[in-house]
């Protein structure tokens, strides 16, 4: 099996879980094959690894884990890159920037939305103003009903 | 910040070489036509936003700050 040696240890994988993302990531336009590696020791953070460069990786969190109430919104565009044609169930993700001494903030404004049934994925930038590049998380304690 | 208005069809400029024409104006929402040397890059500014935060999270730690985010989420 393939396998990529990462900054979180070695990682093995089947060539048919990488996603491919058409676009790349704003920013890291020429990374177009990621996959996403879930473990325990990191839930709930999703980490979103570079097949192609093994020291590219972002750490990434449901959004509704972030904002229970988070409405997805993704642009005609960017959902043809993704091959949606219907109604698909999408996997959407933010970005997390964690630095140390800084409160992590994750990336509201634009999701990675992944289209699981084609193995395709892309960050889908908003362009309304409703939610935040720099979102804090955990973010406020959300009181129990 | 330098405030100026313009209507539709009219335009104004950034140095010598970007021109900024107002096409539309419907709503609330103005439709810009922007000429501007190819390697100037013009982007809607969330894109931006994103660019720079993508950069910032490929940098993110991966060791005590990690830890502690997680252990965030558990103890809620």
């Amino acid at each position: 099996m393939p396998r990529i040696e990462t900054s979180l240890g070695p990682l093995e994988y089947d060539d048919r879980a990488v996603l491919e993302f058409p676009l790349g990531l704003p920013g890291f336009e020429h990374r177009k094959r990621f996959l996403l590696v879930e473990r325990p020791d990191l839930w709930p953070l999703v980490l979103l690894q570079s097949v192609d460069d093994a020291a590219l990786r972002f750490l990434t969190m449901p959004v509704h884990t972030i904002d229970p109430a988070y409405h997805l919104s993704v642009s005609a565009d960017d959902l043809k890159a993704i091959e949606v044609r219907g109604p698909e169930k999408l996997l959407a993700l933010a970005i997390v920037c964690l630095r140390e001494n800084q409160p992590a903030t994750a990336n509201l404004l634009g999701p990675v939305v992944i289209n699981q049934s084609a193995n395709r994925g892309v960050q889908s930038v908003r362009d309304d103003a409703k939610y935040s590049a720099h979102h804090p998380v955990p973010g406020p304690e959300v009181p129990a009903c | 910040m330098l405030i100026i208005r313009r209507g539709r069809g009219e335009s104004l400029y950034i140095g010598d070489n970007v021109e900024i024409e107002v096409l539309e104006i419907s709503g609330s929402q103005v439709k810009l036509g922007i000429r501007a040397p190819r390697e100037i890059p013009v982007l809607r500014k969330e894109i931006l936003l994103t660019r720079k935060a993508n950069q910032e999270a490929s940098e993110s730690a991966s060791g005590g700050a990690l830890a502690d985010l997680i252990a965030q989420f558990r103890n809620r």
